[in-house]
């Protein structure tokens, strides 16, 4: 066991803290807190110097345009820039992860680097109306007519579906499967005809959260597919193995810095504004009720950094994931809730003021949180089926009765 | 950054753990209960001979020299299977004797990793609270002899420790002294107490005890530094136990649920069920991962005092938690005397109240975060902060 990063990786997160100082310029901040990808003109000059930089897809193979590097290089990058509320750098999310590992060698070649250059990206198409948690439940379909497939069917959740390149789409594709067999992934292009995109505004929308926000994004989207034809060359993996590989992408999807970052984030908000200059801080802060709950969430806290480093040392060794996601699953998003709403109560009434009030605390992020914190526990695979597969796939249980 | 074992530690890890399934069971457990000492001679013999007593200490005195993280995983096993022998006072005392002795108390240590030298120590008092504040056993020098007299709390197997580390306040208002000195002094009156872990602490009374200045350790400048040293080592074991005890109550609640049938199936298929024991395995988790970190940075020599807190402070709550919880599932048998499962409950009872509560290591975090200067930020060496950090910080 190793508790400390290496003097590499320290050396690392310096150099990435001291480009950050050195380049993210107030402009950058500004175009930032309407677009955390930052994909204006500021935005667009930053990612080339981060490019130029080697530090893109820093694990992903040398031969689709990553650097080949470690998992722990790659993670300290991406906290380093997401700390400042840049996320055009996650390498995470569900497309290039899951076609590296289940992706025919065009696709890979196809996909991968246009996606580490920001020119591809993928909005996860798995939820509909019917199912979220449960995707056995999927009913969206796609019919295979000579060297085509027709889908037709609803998405719903589909988040950034209005601002990527391309839907990874889970359909049916055989229409008497039940459950998991007969699930495909489609790699669809949004543009196709017949797909239409439609806004589902969340509760972060009016007024807009700040930069930083836990779950802060002020739209998801619904899909409609009619009638779309696409090649089945957008078939990823084998028909009929859908389900195999959207867990290979979907394991890389909830561990990683952001996961952590938006549970840990809390606790050093409420330190840090306690710390501040003021009456009503030093009042707080010496507050033995106050003391002992910011410890308990920092302390909590912690624990969400280990079980991060846990997973990120198991992807390390290239090892597989038993129960050990699924725990810090459900860990991290339960601790951010209930780090926001004691951090809530700490405040008083001011931590119910939104973005722009008078009065509002940090741009109302503390109000925002409220609004967006409990969503982490909800998606990416809700908290309550987590335990089960902790059960399950770490101790071993039965099947549960329900 | 690898938080996971070492093939080398996984290698000492399961050795303990497949010769403490064997040696420490319940039935030996039982046994240690009813006995005079509480303890078992036989087992400690036995992990004598196997050289754990000497797994981090020096090589010249017959250890091994591993590092400190290796100790902590034995401790976890030996919680694993409760068993019954003073190993966490006289790996403490053996640590800061290592680190701070004499060289006639380091010479100690060769019997010491034999099996032939108990060790204990005493900090807390009457009042209960777990800090150096509260030491209130006074020391006065006479002559050649340093003289003590108060009062000692919660000082374990007394009557078959050979030595005990004790911390006192000098009356000249010189700060704080430790003397390493022998139980059996006239002048020590021991009280046994009645615990819930059924093992041997005990009240002690000093009255005008006179002790050899030479058995003092230290120099009277290090005293507050090596009594923090020593109740972190302390506290950071007896979590270590606690994670051991409380992963094996889990084990055990989840094997009983498996075979245990109400309502036509296994209870183990009741959600409500697993819920309950992956809340129980998560954490455990949580508080060995804390723990090791804590043991691991102690063993480098990095700053620990903080990561000790958090570790006793979470695990006083979540170890308590599971092992309470595998009593749930376990339903009425988990609390009738002759089904073993209580035995560990009633360890982690105590243990979550040894070596500081989870408020009292809270405070200590506490005043870590809101009572220095600058910014804090989760996962960072404070002493690595930096001007690139700080301009890094966004909410600026």
């Amino acid at each position: 066991m190793d508790f400390e990063f290496t003097p590499h990786q320290k050396q690392l997160r310096s150099e990435v803290q001291a480009f950050i100082a050195d380049h993210m310029t107030a402009a950058l901040k500004a175009e930032l807190k309407d677009d955390a990808r930052g994909s204006g003109p500021e935005g667009e000059v930053f990612f080339a110097k981060i490019m130029a930089r080697g530090w893109t897809a820093v694990s992903w193979p040398k031969e689709y345009g990553g650097q080949g590097g470690s998992p722990m290089d790659q993670f300290i990058i991406e906290e380093e820039f997401q700390r400042v509320g840049y996320k055009r750098i996650g390498g995470g999310g569900t497309g290039a992860p899951a076609i590296l590992a289940s992706g025919t060698e065009e696709q890979k070649r196809h996909f991968v680097p246009a996606t580490i250059k920001g020119e591809i990206s993928f909005s996860q198409g798995y939820s509909e109306p019917g199912c979220g948690t449960d995707l056995a439940g999927i009913q969206c379909r796609a019919i295979r007519t000579g060297d085509t497939y027709v889908i037709n069917g609803q998405k719903i959740y589909t988040t950034s579906a209005h601002a990527c390149t391309h839907i990874f789409l889970m359909v049916r594709t055989d229409p008497q499967s039940k459950r998991q067999a007969g699930l495909s992934i489609l790699l669809v292009p949004i543009d196709t005809p017949g797909i239409t995109v439609r806004p589902l505004w969340t509760i972060q929308n009016e007024p807009r959260a700040p930069t930083l926000t836990t779950y802060g994004e002020p739209r998801t989207n619904e899909v409609f597919l009619d009638n779309v034809v696409v090649p089945v060359s957008c078939l990823l993996g084998q028909e009929g193995d859908g389900w195999a590989v959207a867990r290979r992408g979907l394991n890389l999807d909830r561990v990683g810095a952001w996961r952590y970052l938006i549970s840990v984030m809390r606790d050093e908000d409420i330190v840090n504004w306690l710390k501040e200059d003021g009456d009503r801080n030093a009042t707080l802060r010496a507050d033995p009720r106050v003391r002992d709950k910011v410890a308990e969430l920092w302390i909590e806290g912690q624990v969400a950094r280990l079980m991060t480093m846990r997973s990120m040392s198991i992807s390390q060794r290239g090892e597989a994931f038993s129960y050990e996601g699924a725990a810090e699953k459900v860990w991290a998003p339960e601790h951010g809730v209930r780090a926001t709403e004691a951090i809530s109560q700490i405040l008083g009434p001011s931590a119910q003021l939104l973005n722009g009030s008078p009065d509002a605390l940090d741009d109302g992020l503390f109000a925002h949180n409220l609004l967006g914190a409990f969503q982490s526990t909800v998606n990416h695979g809700s908290v309550q089926v987590m335990r089960d597969q902790v059960a399950r796939n770490g101790l071993g249980m039965p099947r549960a009765g329900r | 950054m690898d938080v996971l074992l070492t093939d080398d530690e996984r290698a000492v890890q399961q050795a303990a753990a497949e010769f403490l399934a064997t040696e420490a069971t319940p039935v030996l457990v039982r046994q240690a209960e009813r006995a005079p000492d509480r303890m078992s001679h036989e087992l400690w013999a036995k992990v004598a001979e196997l050289g754990w007593l000497g797994i981090s200490l020096p090589e010249q005195y017959g250890g091994q020299n591993l590092p400190l993280s290796y100790l902590g995983l034995v401790f976890e096993e030996l919680g694993r299977r409760t068993a019954p022998v003073p190993m966490l006072g006289t790996m403490v005392v053996a640590q800061i004797l290592a680190r701070h002795g004499s060289p006639a108390q380091l010479a100690l240590l060769e019997q010491v990793i034999k099996g032939d030298l108990i060790l204990t120590y005493a900090v807390q008092e009457p009042d209960t609270r777990w800090s150096l504040d509260a030491v209130e056993l006074a020391g006065r020098m006479d002559g050649e002899h340093l003289v003590l007299s108060g009062q000692k709390a919660f000082v374990d197997n007394i009557h078959t420790a050979g030595k005990c580390l004790v911390v006192f306040r000098m009356s000249d208002g010189s700060g704080l002294g430790l003397a390493l000195i022998e139980p059996t002094l006239p002048g020590i009156d021991a009280t046994d107490l009645i615990t819930t872990a059924a093992d041997a602490e005990a009240m002690l009374r000093f009255t005008d005890v006179r002790v050899p200045a030479a058995d003092r350790v230290g120099t009277p400048g290090q005293a507050r530094a090596i009594a923090l040293e020593m109740m972190d080592l302390a506290a950071a074991f007896t979590t270590a136990m606690m994670v051991g005890a409380a992963g094996e109550a889990t084990h055990r609640a989840v094997e009983y649920a498996k075979q245990r049938n109400a309502f036509g199936q296994p209870i183990g298929s009741f959600q409500a069920i697993q819920h309950m024991a992956a809340d129980m395995t998560i954490g455990v988790d949580g508080a060995q991962l804390l723990v090791r970190e804590a043991i691991s940075r102690m063993g480098l020599g990095l700053p620990a005092r903080v990561e000790v807190a958090q570790a006793k402070a979470f695990a006083n709550e979540k170890c308590l938690m599971a092992v309470r919880m595998s009593q749930q599932i376990h339903g009425g048998i988990g609390f009738i005397a002759e089904f073993d499962q209580q035995l560990w409950y009633r360890r982690v009872a105590a243990w979550s109240l040894r070596c500081g509560t989870t408020p009292e290591h809270r405070a200590l975090v506490a005043e870590s975060l809101l009572d220095r200067q600058g910014p804090v930020r989760l996962g960072y060496d404070q002493s690595l902060q930096d001007d690139a950090m700080r301009a890094a910080r966004v909410r600026s």
